[in-house]
């Protein structure tokens, strides 16, 4: 596994940007910049004070938002260069999201919102795989509830579960335990954490929590919109601290 | 602190009250619009007064009067009910005598008033704006004064006319009364006079023979110079009642003009009060959706109002203060654009014909500042049934990810559905919709049916939606999507669907019934004149007098005839007058005309007798042999023998009397048409081939058709704007869908079917009301069960509902979701 410095981007990495600038409304400079490369089966944590990009970075290096400036390149594609409704089906064909709110269809099953990207991509769904990964987050048997009837964690584990069930090259997740407990919280990381190692998946994980950010391979760190350094196999304490530093 | 929350979530959020606002604007207007024309009909002057100069009118009653007394144990009611005569009794002719030597009385001058027609070498010579031409003695030009402007007073053989009807001194004019036609020369043209009659002056020896009258149809009263009025009415009063006649005074003096010369505002009422009724009913309807629909995408914030520490009670009113504010912002453009709507539907009635010429809209405020309270009542009503559920929301649900107000039990659903349902079957079953409430009663039972719909609403259309969404469901994966969407979120579907069924069961059913009843008429119409090979009716007149008409069916190539004369008889409907279109008949010779008798024979059918239509013989439960009592339209009382029931009487009339008899008592009394057997030559009459009552018909269509056309603009309205407030509510949901990997393009394809879903339950409900209640009329006028009348003209109604449904489901969804656009996260 090739861990790569923050400032170069090496032939690995399944998403990178270079020198990426994203300016909102002609004034607020939300990126300014930023070179960064992720590797294909790490898990990244993006941290930084609030304000400091960290969600811009994600939406950009995602193809949910188009830079300003300079380049993202996902899956061998450059994003910059797409539009919609190709940019759809770049995401919708390499990339899996876990936010913050869950964003599961209410109307659907369990087991249609699972299956739900690859049906809007026209695919033929990998049923086997979508049942095994439902049974990996725990969710086995539950394919007919609504997400309505399940707690927050288990909507969470769907959603990851629908992140994966297209085999995505890249798991991206905005503040994925942002809105559950210490414990359930703790369970969602543990199964990013797992589907890295064994399945050899790539997530980029925006988070504020250090305790989050520890169970990342490394951990990049964003201030005013640049680049303000990463920490490699971290932990909790030590992110706590560079945190402390950067919004001093 | 509700009142500061209200006024500053409406400021900083206008957008998400837009909705709402164009509705209660919509409303407050159509209501207030409606409401100043039925004001205006309502306090409509009858025009000028043709007797404002002089201080009294003697005249015979212009109304049929009945008193009923029920005991009803402990105590006697007594009711008094009153209908308005179409002609003017004659007074006898020695009153005016009596009334002059009166103690008190200046001047008293015998006024006879008939109706008359013109026309030059056969052209009709026809009033502005179709004023009615009235003729009287020279003597009655003083009194309103007419002044000669040309020429000189009318001798004997000549006339002098009203300066409107545009003729000039030493013209010949041919002078048609019911006493016959003549040749008469203008010999003066006067100015002045009033509003909706022209006036027309003959000799004063000339007016019982031009009128058939045997006396004065009124006698104005001037006062000798210090005379008591009091004491003179009084003494009147005693004369008059002698011989059935009142004094009228002061704005009443009026009414004893003749009845056909002062405009009629009834069939105006009776149109108007139906706008009213449809605008008021579908503006509380689709308020009620909108302001629901506007509260159940507000669920979360409420919800984190009530974990902000708000009670229930403080939301409803905080709802309440959010929507008297939007309502009350609404109505100061409504006021205004609805003033606009009243002068503009005036003005197409006006054309039409449906309301009297110099019908004018009065702007009373009294009406706007009702029409805005009533407004204001509607949308707070509308906002605390929405909110009755809404607001118990607990305040755990804002912090969950999905928020659902909570569910109610069915019963209070089922009983509220189970009433206006019980209360249609009643009116559809009970009520004879055969009869003129049919229309009426037929929107009364459409609109219960929708209360009940809208009531059971989730549930029915939980219903017809589990089996539409399945269908659509089969085309695909945005199908089954959209199918699943629509059956968990069914109360939605509800919001958009009802409004849309409204639009169509409404304007269908009043349509439809407007069809079948012209079809049914015209197939009578049809049935009634096919013996006859030739129909003839005059050019020059509205009709030929029963002498010319005579001639007529005396040539000698004419094997068998039928003659007609309009008039209206009252009937005693069980101690309410009402009067009936009738026709005063003469047959000869071989049968020209079918009425289609059930019963007796029309043949026996004289001066001491008359025919009556099936459903009246029904319902006043006559049978031949009877002897009921008729007013005629002079308000001479008769009684006659029923010797026949007909069954073709729409287009025609209820009662068929001696046409001799209808000639001597109606103002008119002229032959409408001729039906002959065999091939006369009739050159040398003034007459035409023609259809019978055929131009009323058309007016009265065209009219129906403005009022569904303004009821079909509001619907629309409204069901474009629900589409638009159910799909900006959605924003979330969609952001969400694009993660989940839908292209914009999918997204539009998923809502347009949608779209398609909702159109269909719509449609289904809103052909199933509409049928069920045109199925009843249709049964009502000749048996036979109908869904519609055209089959294309229904057909283009589904498609035009149905595409503008789907339009209305297009269009937001689109922009709210742009086709190259990005997620819209946040």
């Amino acid at each position: 596994m090739v861990l790569v410095r923050g400032s170069r981007v090496a032939a690995a990495d399944v998403v990178s940007l270079t020198d990426v600038t994203k300016v909102y409304s002609g004034r607020v400079r939300a990126l300014d910049g930023v070179t960064v490369g992720f590797a294909r089966g790490s898990f990244t944590a993006v941290m930084g004070p609030s304000g400091s990009g960290k969600s811009t970075l994600l939406h950009c290096a995602a193809g949910l938002d188009l830079p300003t400036g300079g380049r993202v390149v996902l899956a061998g594609q450059d994003v910059g260069a797409l539009r919609e409704p190709k940019l759809t089906a770049v995401r919708r064909r390499h990339v899996g999201f876990v936010f913050q709110s869950f964003n599961l269809v209410d109307a659907l099953s369990v087991w249609d919102n699972v299956l739900l990207p690859q049906r809007f991509a026209g695919t033929r769904p990998d049923k086997a795989w979508a049942r095994e990964v439902l049974a990996r987050v725990g969710l086995g048997g539950r394919e007919r509830s609504r997400p309505g009837e399940l707690s927050g964690g288990q909507q969470q584990r769907v959603a990851l579960a629908r992140a994966l069930a297209g085999r995505p090259e890249v798991i991206f997740g905005d503040e994925p335990t942002g809105a559950l407990d210490l414990s359930t919280g703790r369970e969602v990381l543990a199964l990013l954490r797992g589907f890295v190692d064994t399945s050899a998946a790539t997530v980029v994980m925006v988070t504020h929590d250090p305790a989050a950010a520890a169970w990342a391979d490394r951990v990049v760190f964003l201030a005013d919109g640049r680049l303000a350094g990463d920490l490699v196999a971290p932990t909790a304490e030590r992110v706590a601290a560079r945190m402390t530093e950067l919004t001093r | 602190m509700m009142l500061k929350l209200g006024v500053a979530s409406v400021r900083r959020r206008p957008g998400a009250f837009a909705g709402t606002f164009l509705t209660a604007f919509l409303a407050v207007a159509l209501i207030s619009g409606s409401g100043l024309l039925l004001h205006s009909v309502l306090t409509a002057g009858p025009g000028g007064d043709r007797f404002a100069a002089v201080d009294l009118v003697v005249a015979a009653d212009r109304s049929v009067e009945l008193t009923t007394t029920r005991d009803k144990g402990d105590e006697v009611k007594v009711k008094t009910k009153t209908e308005r005569l179409t002609g003017a009794g004659a007074l006898p002719a020695e009153l005016v005598g009596v009334v002059a030597a009166t103690p008190g009385v200046g001047t008293a001058v015998a006024d006879v008033a008939f109706p008359v027609a013109l026309d030059v070498d056969g052209t009709p010579v026809r009033a502005p704006e179709r004023a009615s031409v009235v003729a009287h003695g020279w003597s009655s030009a003083s009194l309103t004064p007419y002044v000669l402007r040309d020429g000189v007073a009318p001798a004997a053989g000549e006339v002098a006319v009203g300066a409107e009807l545009g003729l000039a001194v030493g013209q010949a004019v041919r002078l048609t009364t019911k006493t016959g036609a003549r040749e008469v020369r203008v010999a003066g043209v006067v100015t002045g006079g009033v509003p909706g009659q022209a006036a027309v002056f003959v000799a004063d020896r000339q007016v019982t023979d031009l009128s058939g009258l045997t006396g004065p149809t009124a006698i104005a009263v001037g006062l000798a110079p210090g005379a008591d009025r009091r004491q003179v009415v009084a003494a009147l009063d005693e004369l008059a009642t002698l011989d059935s006649a009142r004094v009228h005074t002061g704005a009443d003096k009026v009414n004893g003009d003749l009845p056909g010369a002062v405009p009629d505002y009834v069939g105006a009422i009776s149109i108007f009060g139906f706008v009213l009724g449809i605008t008021g009913f579908a503006a509380v309807f689709v308020l009620t959706g909108t302001v629901s629909l506007a509260v159940r995408q507000r669920l979360r914030e409420l919800a984190l109002l009530r974990t902000a520490g708000a009670t229930p009670r403080q939301l409803r009113r905080l709802l309440g203060t959010e929507i008297t504010l939007v309502t009350v912002v609404a109505t100061v453009p409504a006021l205004p654009f609805g003033v606009v709507v009243a002068h503009v539907v005036a003005g197409r009635f006006r054309e039409l014909g449906a309301v009297p010429a110099q019908f004018a809209v009065a702007v009373d405020p009294v009406v706007l500042i009702a029409a805005a309270v009533l407004g204001l009542l509607v949308t707070r009503s509308a906002t605390s049934v929405a909110a009755r559920r809404a607001v118990r929301i607990s305040p755990t649900q804002a912090l969950r990810e999905t928020v659902t107000a909570a569910r109610g039990s069915r019963v209070p659903r089922v009983v509220g559905a189970a009433v206006p349902a019980a209360g249609a079957v009643a009116v559809l079953g009970l009520v004879p919709l055969g009869g003129p409430l049919g229309m009426g009663m037929g929107f009364v039972s459409c609109a219960l049916l929708l209360c009940a719909a809208a009531a059971l609403g989730p549930i029915l259309v939980g219903g017809v939606t589990a089996v539409v969404s399945r269908l659509v469901g089969s085309t695909g994966v945005l199908g089954r999507v959209a199918g699943a969407m629509t059956r968990a979120e069914s109360r939605r579907v509800v919001g958009v669907a009802i409004p849309l069924t409204l639009m169509f069961a409404i304007n269908a059913t009043m349509l439809v019934n407007g069809d079948i009843t012209a079809e049914v008429t015209a197939g009578q119409q049809a049935a009634r004149t096919a013996p006859a090979t030739v129909q003839v009716a005059a050019t020059n007149a509205p009709g030929l007098p029963l002498a010319i008409a005579e001639r007529v069916v005396a040539l000698p190539a004419v094997t068998g005839s039928a003659l007609t004369v309009g008039t209206k008889v009252v009937v005693d409907q069980e101690g309410k007058p009402e009067d009936y279109p009738a026709q005063g008949l003469r047959l000869a010779g071989e049968r020209a005309l079918d009425l289609g008798v059930t019963a007796g024979d029309l043949a026996r059918l004289a001066a001491d007798s008359v025919a009556v239509s099936g459903p009246l013989a029904a319902q006043r439960g006559w049978e031949v042999g009877d002897r009921p009592t008729f007013w005629l339209a002079d308000g001479t009382r008769v009684t006659l023998t029923v010797v026949a029931v007909f069954s073709h009487w729409r287009g025609f009339g209820d009662l068929v009397l001696d046409a001799g008899l209808v000639a001597a008592h109606d103002p008119r009394g002229l032959v409408g048409a001729i039906h002959l057997r065999g091939a006369p030559d009739l050159a040398g009459f003034p007459l035409a081939p023609a259809e019978a009552g055929a131009a009323e018909v058309r007016n009265q269509q065209a009219a129906w058709e403005l009022m569904v056309a303004v009821s079909l603009g509001f619907t629309a309205i409204a069901v474009v704007n629900t589409f638009a407030i159910a799909t900006g509510a959605r924003r979330r949901e969609f952001a969400g869908l694009r993660l989940a990997g839908a292209t914009s393009r999918q997204l539009h394809r998923l809502l347009d079917r949608e779209a398609l879903i909702t159109v269909v339950v719509a449609l289904v409900l809103g052909c199933a009301i509409s049928g069920v209640v045109v199925g009843a009329f249709s049964v009502a006028q000749d048996g036979r069960w109908r869904l519609f009348a055209d089959p294309l003209r229904y057909l283009g109604m589904v498609a035009g509902v149905g595409l503008l449904g789907l339009v209305a489901g297009a269009v937001p969804a689109r922009v709210v979701v742009r086709l190259r656009s990005l997620p819209q996260l946040g």
